[in-house]
């Protein structure tokens, strides 16, 4: 049934909502954000399957480009803000603060 | 059914493996139990006969993306003392449940509202390399342009931000 994937792909959409609003630790809120785009493909090839054209898959495989391109940035600038501030916690990352 | 059985298990790994991402405290559990959700959602697609997508999923998400991000978590060395203390995580975690339960719940009416539909594994090499890459160079040619050019702005983005710099001044 095509419903139980929906389902599941609402789940795991909303435990990555969860996620994000609910930790501080910013590899965790970065991997959270991952498993919405995740949700967000499955529901993709889901709905492929049920129209039976494989633009959904097209459309998967662009999220799938733009979470390798979002990653790279993402590590280079926690790279960066540990080297500054040796820390992990996103309440310390607050530079633009007026 | 086989195939259901298979739904079942892959669907649980995948729930369980998300929630470990968002309760473990250390970032090096919580990618591991991030690859277990990865790679049953690689199952998944390939019981809805996305045979190209499953292939992706594992080479490019569970095999590039996460290793890079675990090998970044190595490379800072991350000691339990340099954590955030999350005192609070709990009641975080409760209170985004009850902003996100209506959220879901909507979303999960809407889906009630579709019309049921078979998900039996079909033929005709639907999902395969062919037929997606003729879609994609057909179709869908300007947007795979677009994704390339972000491609190379993130790769010289990454490099200058990340980079060694200041010899110069």
């Amino acid at each position: 049934m095509i419903h139980s994937y929906l389902y599941l792909s609402i789940i795991l959409f909303c435990l990555g909502i969860v996620g994000v609003i609910s930790r501080r630790n910013v590899f965790t809120v970065f991997m959270s954000i991952e498993l919405m785009l995740n949700a967000a493909n499955l529901a993709f090839v889901a709905f492929s399957r049920v129209h039976e054209s494989m633009d959904g898959h097209v459309l998967a495989m662009m999220v799938m480009a733009v979470a390798a391109a979002e990653a790279a940035l993402a590590l280079a600038v926690v790279i960066l803000l540990h080297k500054h501030k040796s820390k992990l916690d996103t309440n310390v990352f607050s530079l633009l603060k007026g | 059914m086989f195939a259901d059985g298979l739904f079942i298990g892959f669907a649980v790994l995948a729930v369980l493996g998300a929630v470990g991402l968002v309760l473990f405290r250390h970032p090096m559990n919580g990618a591991m139990s991030f690859v277990v959700t990865l790679i049953s959602l690689a199952g998944l697609y390939a019981l809805l006969s996305a045979k190209l997508i499953f292939a992706l999923q594992l080479i490019v998400y569970a095999g590039a993306i996460m290793s890079l991000i675990v090998f970044i978590i190595m490379f800072l060395n991350i000691q339990p003392s340099d954590l955030p203390q999350e005192e609070t995580k709990l009641l975080y975690i409760l209170g985004g449940s009850v902003v996100v339960f209506p959220i879901g719940l909507f979303l999960a009416k809407i889906v009630k509202s579709l019309p049921a539909h078979s998900t039996e594994i079909i033929g005709h090499n639907f999902g395969g390399v062919k037929e997606v890459g003729l879609l994609l160079f057909r179709d869908w040619l300007v947007p795979f342009e677009i994704v390339s050019i972000l491609l190379l702005v993130s790769l010289v983005g990454a490099v200058i931000l990340a980079g060694k710099r200041g010899t110069t001044k």
